[in-house]
């Protein structure tokens, strides 16, 4: 599905992604992790295009996607989520979902001759389930900005699934949830890969990442420093060294 | 009644340069070359009908669609450059097309007169509704035809998903290019669609005075025009049509008697606004009001 | 060919006044990622207030309406940062853009309505001077405006990185969020950016109207325009680069109205700008971009 070959990202002199070697296989939920600043959140910009390659190759299903623009890789199949969320605040939730719908059968949908022949009611179908999926159904026509921060997570992520992805990107979107929160999520992460998504999950909460991924990748210093199901990761010396460690060390002090 | 003819139109012409600049607003863009457009809109129409003897209507459709050119050709460069360059860059084209008008000499023998634009003279003589016997009445019937027409185009594009999508574009873009929505496309069809209603308002304000001069196309024009939806509120196009009418019928003519001290209070005017409802007169909240008073039910519920 | 070369100097030399006005547009969109389109008009304004005191006090020597025109543009520089950016929520973008438009609009009016619309003879410096080196002469007040704008731009400087104050700014302009965790006062520096591009702007006021030879609310247009352009050119936000886009501006805008005449000339100043957008819209010194 999605294949990094040696991409690198520097600014200036900070080297934020360096040679970054990632496959996601079809169907995988794989797991990205790492300490603040090791270039988790860099690797899904250089992804979703927000940031350009300095060098290496990404490929999406097979095809060269870096020098397409953003829009262009997003209808192709990729969506994302944000850390820190972003929606579009002076629209209604039904209307964030709307504007999202730019899949090329959505595009396809409402061209000049579908819009007279009713191919419209397939898009508003879509809308609803979105919203059902999302639990935000009785919510469709408040502001997105007036939603309390949990239902505008889920909003993030319905509007991320209205483009109708084949790959999903979530940055953080654990971030600020307690753990019952946790759960719904990572009931809702597992239910969109019985749907057939390929999901790439960058998060710091472990609960969430041991329990749902297939394969977990971790980075430091923009490099990758290991590899491999969750159980192995766990066990990973170096691992514990570069991002448990701090914690492991307290946990021991503390017993 | 000439008076509140001559008034109406004022207001329709003024309501249209709003709205032109309100719908490159709602992608978040301000343009100060509103009045760029609308200059282009009068010179080439007033030109069409003048010196070509071309009827009104496809001269208008012509001005908007020079206007239209115009502004997709400014968007575009200046898609690289974000927020408050494209102010500057707005501005400076702004100028750079008043400054053509003034040095721009087409004069053409008609009869016994030279007509046609004649640099800092202006382009006299645009005499198209006298000519074949439009009375004043039908004059402002033909304005707010258009203004209507216009009005109700904005007015559903902002229902639709266009609408939509050029508020999220608005609201953040980085946003928008991650839903997979096309920031080229979409900006550059608002500067278009923008520049097409600045060109069809100046086309109507050619023929509606007669006599065009490089001097009405200045920057103030162009602040007037982005000062109407930015007062009036982005909420919808009635607070643009609501600060028209306060501006031109309160502020211009309903305080007439206070002479040059007018110009003054419309600086004024634009401060203490901002100060007051920094988003407008009629923001969100207070159209959900309207909504509420009035039993409009939003379409989605 | 040395007209031309005459041309082009007398430009640069007037340039200064631009770099002046250049400068104050950029250090506030530096330090607050806001243009404040009153600039100009306010000081021009300034440089009025600066004749109407020194007249007042029965002393007509330039010097002293400069030194009025800078206290008076510092003034107003603090009134306009109060009305249209203390006032106005800063998250509201076209708010604080459209007050300070408004602002322009007001101060324009009210310069129409203190001088009744006609020109007021300003205080020369230099009258009558010329320094001729050969063929060459230089008028002698665009000299003065040329070294009272240099040494205007060299204090700034000085303030900008050589003082605690200066550091604040800069910090201020980087990282607003972290210079407010630093302890910094975010709304202070936002101040005295004002007050002190007021000064500068006051100063430019005085010396383009005592270059001119009169004070006309016809110059405020144009100023701010001009004013407005040397600012992207210079790159937002960059001093060095509005000093050398002020000087560019300058010494072109005198080719171009020595081979086209003056009224085709701002034309091709637009023009210039327009080829800076698009093949360098990052400004004379712009650097790759960064992070964000």
């Amino acid at each position: 599905m999605l294949e990094l070959e040696r991409v690198s990202r520097h600014f200036g002199g900070v080297r934020a992604v360096d040679g970054l070697d990632l496959k996601v296989r079809d169907g995988e939920i794989v797991g990205l992790i790492g300490p603040n600043g090791s270039g988790k959140s860099t690797t899904v910009n250089l992804v979703t295009g927000l940031f350009s390659l300095t060098s290496g190759q990404i490929r999406f299903r097979g095809q060269d996607i870096a020098p397409l623009p953003t829009h262009m890789r997003l209808q192709g199949g990729i969506a994302r989520t944000f850390q820190n969320i972003r929606l579009f605040g002076q629209l209604t939730v039904w209307q964030n979902l709307w504007v999202a719908q730019n899949s090329p059968a959505d595009r396809a949908k409402r061209g000049f001759f579908s819009r007279w022949l009713g191919g419209q009611s397939g898009v508003r179908d879509e809308i609803v389930s979105l919203l059902e999926f999302s639990g935000l159904a009785h919510k469709q026509d408040e502001l997105a900005s007036n939603l309390a921060f949990g239902e505008q997570r889920r909003l993030e992520l319905a509007r991320a699934m209205a483009t109708k992805p084949k790959l999903l990107l979530l940055d953080e979107p654990a971030a600020g949830m307690n753990s019952e929160e946790i759960g719904q999520l990572r009931e809702r992460i597992l239910k969109l890969r019985e749907r057939g998504l390929t999901i790439l999950l960058v998060e710091h909460v472990m609960e969430l990442v041991m329990g749902v991924t297939d394969r977990i990748a971790v980075l430091n210093f923009g490099q990758k420093i290991a590899e491999g199901t969750p159980a192995e990761i766990q066990k990973d010396a170096a691992v514990r060294k570069a991002y448990l460690g701090g914690d492991a060390a307290a946990a021991e002090g503390g017993s | 009644m000439e008076f509140y003819f001559g008034l109406a139109q004022t207001i329709g012409i003024h309501t249209l340069l709003g709205l032109s600049a309100y719908i490159i607003l709602l992608t978040g863009q301000m343009s100060l070359a509103q009045a760029a457009f609308y200059a282009i809109g009068a010179y080439v129409s007033g030109m069409l009908t003048v010196l070509w003897g071309w009827h009104i209507v496809p001269a208008m459709f012509a001005g908007a669609a020079l206007g239209a050119a115009a502004a997709a050709a400014v968007g575009f460069p200046a898609l690289r450059v974000k927020g408050l360059m494209l102010v500057i860059a707005t501005l400076a084209f702004g100028e750079g097309v008043r400054l053509f008008f003034f040095n721009f000499d087409y004069q053409v023998q008609k009869g016994n007169i030279k007509v046609g634009p004649l640099g800092g003279e202006g382009f006299r003589q645009i005499r198209y509704f006298p000519e074949n016997g439009w009375t004043s009445d039908e004059v402002m019937l033909f304005v707010w035809v258009f203004v209507i027409l216009v009005m109700a185009m904005i007015w559903w594009f902002d229902r639709s998903r266009y609408g939509s999508v050029l508020r999220a574009v608005g609201d953040d873009e980085l946003a928008a290019q991650s839903v997979g929505i096309n920031l080229t496309a979409v900006k550059v069809s608002a500067m278009a669609i923008g520049g097409a209603v600045a060109g069809l308002a100046g086309s109507l304000y050619a023929h509606y005075t007669t006599h065009i001069e490089h001097l009405a196309f200045g920057v103030l024009q162009s602040v007037f025009a982005i000062a109407y939806p930015i007062i009036g509120g982005l909420a919808s196009v009635f607070g643009t049509l609501a600060a028209v009418i306060f501006v031109q019928g309160f502020l211009v003519e309903g305080l007439r008697f206070l002479g040059d001290w007018r110009n003054l209070l419309f600086g004024l005017l634009i401060i203490v606004a901002m100060v007051v409802r920094p988003n407008g007169f009629l923001d969100g909240q207070m159209l959900r009001n309207f909504k509420r008073w009035f039993g409009i039910r939003s379409r989605n519920a | 060919m040395f007209d031309f070369i005459q041309a082009v100097l007398d430009g640069i030399l007037f340039g200064t006044i631009y770099s002046l006005i250049g400068i104050g547009f950029t250090l506030v969109f530096g330090v607050m990622h806001k243009i404040n389109m009153a600039y100009a008009a306010a000081s021009i304004g300034a440089a009025y207030i600066g004749l109407v005191s020194a007249s007042a006090m029965k002393a007509a020597s330039a010097w002293v309406v400069f030194g009025c025109s800078l206290v008076a543009g510092g003034v107003l520089g603090f009134l306009v940062y109060l009305i249209c950016f203390h006032l106005i929520p800063l998250r509201n973008e076209n708010a604080t853009l459209m007050s300070t438009v408004g602002m322009l609009l007001l101060a324009d009016e009210l310069i129409s309505h203190a001088t009744t619309g006609a020109p007021q003879n300003y205080p020369a410096t230099l009258e009558d001077v010329m320094f001729r080196f050969g063929e060459m002469s230089m008028r002698g007040d665009l000299v003065v405006v040329f070294g009272v704008s240099v040494v205007c731009t060299a204090a700034l400087l000085l303030l900008l990185y050589r003082t605690r104050l200066g550091l604040a700014t800069r910090a201020v302009a980087q990282q607003p969020i972290a210079a407010q965790l630093c302890g910094m006062r975010v709304a202070q520096v936002n101040t005295l950016t004002f007050v002190i591009t007021g000064v500068l702007g006051g100063i430019a006021g005085a010396l383009i109207c005592s270059a001119v030879g009169s004070l006309s609310i016809l110059l405020t247009g144009p100023l701010t325009v001009k004013g407005l352009i040397v600012t992207v050119i210079g790159g937002l936000g960059s001093v060095p680069g509005a000093i050398v886009a002020g000087l560019l501006v300058g010494g072109l805008e005198n080719v171009f109205q020595h081979f086209r005449g003056v009224t085709e000339r701002d034309m091709y100043v637009m023009l210039l700008l327009f080829a800076f957008l698009i093949f360098r819209p990052g400004g004379i010194f712009a650097k790759g971009q960064g992070r964000d």
